[in-house]
């Protein structure tokens, strides 16, 4: 036993310096890669150009008529942004985001055409090449995925404008929007009866979900919403409301529903992939409500019960 | 003639026999997603204003939710008037069923029933139903206690046609759901009526005309 004792104190005994050891040399290396930072200070330039630049990125691709399943080309447009973050002499650091993919690049810029080349890592399957020029406010240009074969559109166009991002709890779905959600059709199977034969046929047809005026009213980000103000609204709605809020703080959607409910306004900026850390007190206990009756209107909706 | 409406009688006796023991299924079902003790699972994720509200109110929840589902059962197996062999079957499920329905689930249903969801409309529905449920049973065994049972027999009808509004109403809400798609609370409003109306009216209609 005494010997067991023995060993087992030495054994914690080791364990102990050599934590010790473990935690100094990290330290030590921290500090020489901060001391490495702070040796080196490559001037910035043209730092009037930096900031966010976000417009329509479009591009044809093969698309299949759902009728006769025959294939055509069809323009496809998204909302994406450009963050520039630093050029320097020799290189210039960013992000691009479209629908929810935010990915670095680094480049060049070419100062006598105000132009930039600006490369995505590679290593994604939607990787690419940007080509833009700087006119003014706006920036223009193309994009060519590094490999063709594994994308539906390898080429687009890109036509952006410098916009300010700011959260502003206000911004709200225009009145005039489209309320259709497009982008998730719901097939059923509908009989016709021919008056003249008295036959009838069925036929498959798709339904599309539509939002509600709600989706005016209320307001996530700025108002306490209750139950009594989710009771009567359907999933879409209840998903729109709660959206607005991600949509404000600059969320970029992975989902088509949401880009094209967002899409359609001018205040909408896509600039990250991830919302979470900013969303305000209020915003955080409404988004919690409406996922609470997302969930509820998803289980019980159409299900034997209340 | 007469053996073909003894045939009938017996289809529907076993159309009813399986049709119940298919949605005490369903209802089992509803009653175990309450199990274990979650003040935030089901119909109760929008109810939480009169959960945070109102303390006595996931009392009265409860009580209604886990007596109910008994009250099914033993109205069910009391209905059908066999006492498989056992002494009292009959008159024990039936005391079950009364006391249950009296003391707990028609009490804490019209409670509840102040706070249903879908405003006044429907509010004033699953009261009304409430009381009638009440009523109904307390006539029932009145007239068992007096050995009146011609007239407990019709008054029990009246009160499970009454219970059976569970199974109704949430019938109902498939269909209107499936047909309609309507917003959810404008369903309840309809369903909080069409659950128990119809089923009282059948009730009436069999008990005037067909002499159950």
């Amino acid at each position: 036993m005494k010997i067991l004792n023995y060993t087992l104190t030495a054994l914690l005994a080791v364990s102990l310096i050599s934590c010790k050891k473990d935690g100094k040399t990290s330290e030590s290396g921290k500090d020489s890669l901060t001391a490495k930072k702070d040796s080196v200070v490559i001037p910035e330039i043209y730092k009037e150009y930096y900031g966010v630049y976000t417009g329509e990125f479009a591009g044809m691709e093969k698309m299949i008529d759902e009728s006769d399943g025959s294939e055509y080309e069809g323009g496809s447009y998204k909302r994406i942004s450009l963050k520039i973050n630093r050029i320097t002499k020799d290189s210039v650091y960013g992000q691009s985001i479209v629908s929810g993919n935010q990915r670095p690049f680094r480049g060049v810029f070419n100062e006598t055409s105000k132009s930039f080349v600006l490369d995505e890592p590679g290593n994604d399957k939607t990787d690419g090449r940007f080509e833009v020029k700087l006119n003014g406010d706006s920036l223009t240009g193309k994009w060519n995925a590094f490999n063709k074969t594994a994308v539906k559109a390898p080429v687009k166009t890109l036509k952006l404008t410098k916009k300010e991002f700011v959260y502003n709890p206000n911004f709200m779905l225009d009145k005039d929007s489209n309320l259709v959600d497009w982008s998730n059709p719901k097939e059923f199977v509908e009989k016709y009866t021919d008056e003249e034969t008295g036959k009838t046929e069925s036929y498959k047809t798709s339904k599309n979900r539509v939002a509600s005026e709600a989706i005016f009213k209320l307001n996530a980000s700025k108002q306490k919403l209750t139950e009594k103000d989710l009771k009567n609204l359907r999933k879409l709605d209840l998903e729109i409301i709660k959206n607005s809020v991600f949509a404000r703080h600059g969320y970029s959607f992975k989902k088509e529903t949401y880009r094209n409910f967002f899409e359609q306004t001018d205040w909408y900026i896509p600039v990250s992939n991830n919302v979470d850390n900013e969303l305000s007190p209020l915003e955080k206990e409404n988004v919690a409500l409406l996922n609470r009756f997302t969930k509820y209107a998803e289980d019980k909706y159409d299900s034997f019960g209340r | 003639m007469l053996s073909t409406r003894r045939n009938t009688a017996i289809f529907f006796r076993i159309l009813f026999i399986i049709g119940f023991t298919y949605f005490f299924w369903l209802m089992l079902k509803i009653t175990l997603e309450y199990i274990p003790l979650d003040p935030n699972v089901s119909f109760l994720m929008i109810k939480q204003t009169e959960v945070v509200q109102r303390p006595e109110y996931l009392i009265f929840f409860y009580a209604h939710v886990y007596t109910s589902i008994f009250v099914l059962l033993s109205g069910f197996l009391s209905i059908i008037r066999k006492n498989f062999g056992l002494r009292n079957f009959h008159r024990n499920m039936g005391k079950v069923y009364i006391f249950l329905i009296l003391i707990t689930a028609a009490p804490s249903g019209i409670y509840m029933g102040l706070f249903a969801n879908g405003g006044l409309f429907s509010k004033v529905s699953f009261v009304i139903l409430g009381f009638l449920w009440w009523f109904s049973t307390y006539k029932a065994y009145q007239l068992a206690r007096q050995k009146k049972f011609k007239e407990h027999k019709q008054w029990m009808w009246r009160s499970f046609a009454l219970t059976l509004s569970a199974i109704t109403l949430r019938m109902w809400k498939v269909i209107i759901v499936y047909l309609f798609h309507p917003n959810p609370m404008d369903v309840y409003q309809v369903i909080a009526w069409l659950g128990w109306v119809p089923n009282i009216l059948l009730i009436e209609y069999l008990i005037t005309k067909k002499q159950i």
